[in-house]
C-alpha cells in the first residue's frame, strides 16, 4: 500500500515536530524559570519601548469624522524626505507653505488644516539609501502611523507608484481617502474598486502617447529608444508610445532597477546607455525620476553621446536634474511654465514662498522655482477648494461627492475636473521643451505652444486638444 | 494533577506548552494596552520572530551560516501571495501551511549541496540564493505581478472582536491589535515547535554535529541528513514568517525581501542571541520598535533626522550596538545573565586563588 507507505515515511517527521520522543528528556527547571523571565523582560520591553516611541495622539477624535475638529482638519501624507527620490520633497514643503498661507487668511471655513508629512524613503528603507526611516519603515507603516495614531481625515500628495499600490487595501479597509496621489500611473482611476482613490497628474499612458505624436511628427523614421524605470512608471509610458504608433526594437527597450542593491541603478545606466549609443539610436525617451535623469545625461555627455532627449514630466524637473545636458530636450507639462510673466499663479506662489520660509529657507526673490513647488501648491489649491465647497459640515464621503462635482481651479493649464469616472485628475498637457542657460544647468521650461493635448490610456481613443486654461486665482486666496 | 506532576517529571513538552501559553496571553493582553501603530509594529516584529527562529537553530545549533533566509522568506511570501491572489476565499491556514511547505523545498533544494560547504563557502552559495530572488520575482511577471508585486486584501478583522472596541476610531484600532493578535499567537506556536525541536533527540544531534562531526558520525549519526534537516527547518520557519508577512502587509513586492534583509536578520539574532529562543523574540522586538527607538535617540540628542547624521543613525546604532555585544555578552541579550554569572565566577576564582577568600 503506497499510502501506508508514505505515511511510515512521514511519522518521523511529524513526531520530529511535535518532538513526542517520550520520557527522554528531563530540562532543569532553573533553565525554564530563566527563559520565563527574559521572555517577561522581553515583554516588559515591548511595552517600554512603545511607551517612549509612540506618543498618545492629540488629533481630535471629538467628532465622528477622524482628523475633523471644529477648528481644525488634520491630513497626512507618505513622502521622500531621504533617500533616492529626496528631490520630490519639495513637492509636500510646497504643498505645506500653500496650507500655511491659508491658515494665516483663517483657513477653510473656519478650519486650519494641519499637514502631517512623514518620510517613506520611497518605499525603499530597507535598503538604507542615506535614508532616515529604520529598517522595518515602509510607506504602509509611515501611513499605519498616520491613519491609527495621527487620526488623519485622508492622505493628501502621498508620493510614489510602487509605495501608494501597497497601501491601497489599508487605505480601503479602513476607509480613508487617499487622494491627489503623486504618480502618473492609471492605477488611481478606479473608482468601481476604490471610491475614495484620486490621482492627479495625467497618465503616464497619455504622456506617451502625445510623446508618440510628437516623435511621429518631428522625428519620423528615426531609430528610437526607451530607458524606464522597472515598474508601473516605465511600464505605463512605454505602453503609451507603442500604442501611439512607435516602434521599439526590444534591444532598446531598456530599464533601470530603482531598487538594486547588489549592483545599484547607475550599472544598469552605464550599460543602458551604451547599448543605445552602438545601435546609433537618434531619439531617445526617458521614464525616470530626476536622480536618474541626471545620471543618464551626464553618462551620455561622457560617452560623447546626444541623441534627441524626450524626458517623461515626471524626471524633467530642470532643476531637480540639475544637468546642463538638459537643454533643448522636449518633456510634458501640466503646469505653467515657471518663467511664466502671463500666468498670476506664479508671482502668488513666489510671494507664498517669500512670506513663510519655514518651508523653503534657502528661497530668495531671485531663486528661480521650480515645477515640483507648482506641483505641490496645485493639490494644495485642490484640496483647500473642496474642503471650501463642501461647507461648514465636512465628512468623508461628503468630501468624496464635492471633489466629484467640483470644477477646481488651480494652477493647472488644463481644467482639473474629477467625476464618478474619472479619479485621474489632469487628462492633458502642452509639449514644452527645457530652456538653455548658458553654459550651466537650465532652470526653465518653454511652453512655445500653448496646445494642450489629451486622450485615453487606450490605443483606439484619438489625440484631441484641450483649451489652454489660465484659472483666475479665487478672491478667498488672494 | 497528573498534568501538574507531568511539569515536574519528564513531560516537559508539557511544561513548554504551559510557558509559552502563558507568555502569548501575556502578550496578546499588552496588545489591548498598546497603541494601534505599536500593533501594528508588534505583527511585524512576531513574523520576523518567527524568522529569526530558524535562524537561530540554523546558525546557532547547526553551526551552518547562512545569508539566504531573506530568499527563504520570500519564497513564503510569494507562495502565500501568489495562492491568496488567486483564492483569496480559501482559509488563512491553509496559505500559512503552503507557505510553510513552500519553504521547506526551497530549503531543501538548497541544502542538497550545502551539506559538501562549510564557513565562508555556504555563506557565499546562501547569499547567491537570496541574490537571485529578487530578479526572479520583478521577471516572472505574470505569476508575481513583476517590480509591482501582487496585492491582496486586508486581513478582516472578526465581527465578535469588534466589540472590544469603542468610538469614532473603533475598526481601525479593531483591525491593528486583531492583525497584531493572529501574528503573535503564530509566532506563540512556532515558538512552541521550535522549543521541543531544540530539546529533542535531533536538536541534540544537531548541536553534536555542529561541535564534532567525526563524534557525531561515531555515534551513528547521518551527516548529510542532519545538515538538511537543519535547512529544511530553518526555511520552513522563514517561509511561514514571509508568508505572515506577507498578510499583516496585504502585499508582496520584491523590494520587500533585498539581500540586505538577510544582513538585518543576522544581527538581530546575534544581538538577541544566537541559539537561544528568547533571543528570536528579543530580536523580533527589537526589528518592531527600531525606528521609535532611533527617532527617540535623535530628539534626545537633537540630532535633525534628515541631516546626514541623522539619516545614518540606524547603522551606528546598531552598528556600535552589535560590537559590544560581541565583545562582552557573545550569546547577545539573551544571554547576559550568564555573561554577568560568567564575571562573577572569574572574578571568585581569582581572588580565590590570592587567598582572599570571602
Amino acid at each position: 500500500m503506497p499510502a501506508a507507505l508514505l505515511w511510515r515515511q512521514m511519522v518521523p517527521w511529524i513526531k520530529l515536530f511535535l518532538a513526542v520522543h517520550k520520557g527522554e528528556e528531563i530540562q532543569m527547571i532553573k533553565g525554564r524559570l530563566t527563559r520565563t523571565v527574559t521572555l517577561l523582560a522581553a515583554s516588559a520591553l515591548t511595552l517600554g519601548f512603545a511607551a517612549t516611541g509612540v506618543g498618545i495622539s492629540t488629533a481630535g477624535a471629538a467628532t465622528a469624522t477622524p482628523g475633523v475638529t471644529a477648528t481644525s482638519i488634520t491630513i497626512g501624507a507618505t513622502v521622500p524626505l531621504s533617500g533616492i527620490a529626496v528631490s520630490y520633497a519639495e513637492v509636500s514643503a510646497a504643498a505645506n507653505a500653500t496650507f500655511n498661507f491659508i491658515n494665516k487668511h483663517g483657513g477653510v471655513n473656519g478650519r486650519k488644516i494641519k499637514y502631517i508629512r512623514l518620510d517613506d524613503c520611497y518605499n525603499l528603507a530597507a535598503y538604507g539609501l542615506g535614508c532616515t526611516a529604520g529598517a522595518s519603515t515602509t510607506t504602509l507603516s509611515q501611513t499605519q502611523v498616520l491613519v491609527a495614531q495621527d487620526h488623519v481625515f485622508a492622505t493628501v500628495g502621498s508620493l510614489g507608484t510602487a509605495a501608494q499600490d501597497s497601501v491601497l487595501s489599508y487605505m480601503k479597509t479602513n476607509g480613508v481617502p487617499q487622494l491627489f496621489v503623486n504618480s502618473g500611473s492609471s492605477d488611481w482611476s478606479q473608482p468601481s474598486t476604490y471610491p475614495n482613490l484620486f490621482g492627479f497628474q495625467a497618465s503616464y499612458q497619455v504622456e506617451g502617447k502625445v510623446f508618440a505624436q510628437y516623435i511621429k511628427t518631428h522625428y519620423k523614421g528615426e531609430t528610437v529608444g526607451f530607458i524606464g524605470q522597472n515598474d508601473d512608471f516605465g511600464a505605463g509610458g512605454y505602453a503609451g508610445l507603442v500604442n501611439g504608433g512607435i516602434n521599439i526594437a526590444s534591444a532598446n527597450h531598456l530599464s533601470y532597477n530603482a531598487a538594486d542593491p547588489v549592483l545599484g541603478s547607475f550599472s544598469d545606466i552605464g550599460t543602458d546607455v551604451s547599448t543605445l549609443q552602438s545601435d546609433n539610436v537618434k531619439v531617445v525617451v526617458l521614464d525616470s525620476i530626476p536622480g536618474i535623469t541626471g545620471a543618464i545625461l551626464d553618462t551620455a555627455h561622457q560617452d560623447g553621446y546626444s541623441p534627441k532627449w524626450i524626458i517623461s514630466s515626471v524626471g524633467a524637473d530642470p532643476i531637480s536634474v540639475n544637468s546642463p545636458y538638459e537643454a533643448n530636450a522636449i518633456t510634458f507639462d501640466s503646469l505653467p511654465a515657471t518663467n511664466d510673466k502671463t500666468n498670476p499663479w506664479i508671482p502668488w506662489l513666489r510671494s507664498i514662498i517669500l512670506a513663510d520660509k519655514t518651508d523653503f529657507p534657502k528661497f530668495t526673490a531671485n531663486s528661480p522655482m521650480d515645477g515640483n513647488m507648482l506641483y505641490g501648491a496645485a493639490f494644495a489649491v485642490a484640496f483647500a477648494e473642496t474642503l471650501k465647497a463642501e461647507g461648514k459640515t465636512v465628512t468623508r464621503a461628503g468630501f468624496v461627492k464635492t471633489l466629484e462635482s467640483t470644477k477646481l481651479a488651480t494652477l493647472s493649464i488644463t481644467p482639473l475636473q474629477y467625476s464618478k469616472s474619472n479619479h485621474q485628475g489632469l487628462l492633458g498637457g502642452v509639449i514644452a521643451n527645457i530652456a538653455p542657460n548658458g553654459s550651466a544647468a537650465p532652470i526653465y521650461f518653454n511652453e512655445p505652444s500653448h496646445v494642450v493635448y489629451t486622450t485615453g490610456n487606450s490605443k483606439n481613443t484619438p489625440i484631441k486638444t484641450l483649451p489652454y486654461v489660465v484659472s483666475p486665482i479665487p478672491a478667498w486666496l488672494k | 494533577m497528573t498534568f501538574l506532576r507531568s511539569l515536574r517529571v519528564q513531560e516537559t513538552t508539557n511544561a513548554r506548552f504551559l510557558c509559552v501559553g502563558l507568555l502569548t496571553i501575556l502578550t496578546l493582553g499588552i496588545s489591548f494596552v498598546l497603541p494601534p501603530v505599536a500593533n501594528s509594529q508588534m505583527a511585524g516584529g512576531a513574523a520576523i520572530t518567527i524568522v529569526i527562529l530558524g535562524l537561530s537553530w540554523l546558525i546557532g545549533w547547526s553551526g551552518q551560516i547562512s545569508l539566504g533566509n531573506s530568499g527563504f522568506m520570500a519564497v513564503g511570501a510569494y507562495a502565500a501571495g501568489i495562492w491568496a491572489h488567486h483564492h483569496a476565499t480559501t482559509p488563512l491556514i491553509f496559505t500559512f501551511i503552503l507557505a510553510t511547505v513552500a519553504g521547506a523545498i526551497s530549503g531543501l533544494i538548497i541544502a542538497i549541496p550545502s551539506t559538501r560547504l562549510r564557513g565562508p563557502y555556504l555563506a557565499g552559495m546562501t547569499l547567491a540564493f537570496s541574490a537571485a530572488i529578487t530578479p526572479l520575482a520583478q521577471n516572472f511577471t505574470s505569476v508575481t505581478g513583476g517590480e509591482g508585486g501582487l496585492f491582496l486584501n486586508s486581513l478582516s478583522t472578526p465581527s465578535w472582536f469588534l466589540h472590544f472596541f469603542s468610538g469614532p476610531n473603533a475598526t481601525i484600532n479593531a483591525n491593528a491589535q486583531w492583525t497584531a493578535d493572529l501574528a503573535v499567537f503564530i509566532a506563540g506556536v512556532s515558538f512552541f515547535f521550535m522549543a521541543n525541536l531544540f530539546h529533542s533527540r535531533t536538536g541534540r544531534a544537531m548541536r553534536l554535529v555542529r561541535d564534532n562531526d567525526v563524534a557525531a558520525e561515531l555515534v551513528g549519526i547521518n551527516l548529510a541528513r542532519t545538515r538538511t534537516l537543519a535547512f529544511v527547518v530553518a526555511a520552513s520557519f522563514a517561509g511561514l514568517g514571509g508568508a505572515l508577512y506577507t498578510v499583516i502587509n496585504a502585499t508582496v513586492t520584491p523590494q520587500t525581501f533585498p539581500l540586505t534583509l538577510s544582513i538585518t536578520l543576522l544581527t538581530l539574532m546575534v544581538l538577541g542571541g544566537i541559539g537561544t529562543l528568547s533571543g528570536a523574540v528579543i530580536g523580533g522586538i527589537i526589528y518592531a520598535f527600531s525606528t521609535n527607538l532611533v527617532a527617540h535617540i535623535n530628539s534626545l540628542t537633537g540630532v535633525n533626522p534628515t541631516s546626514n547624521l541623522g539619516s545614518n543613525m540606524q547603522g551606528i546604532i546598531f552598528g556600535a550596538l552589535l560590537i559590544l555585544t560581541m565583545i562582552f555578552a557573545p550569546r547577545g541579550i539573551a544571554g547576559v545573565g550568564t555573561a554577568v554569572q560568567r564575571l562573577r565566577n572569574a572574578r571568585r576564582t581569582a581572588l580565590a586563588s590570592n587567598g582572599a577568600v570571602d
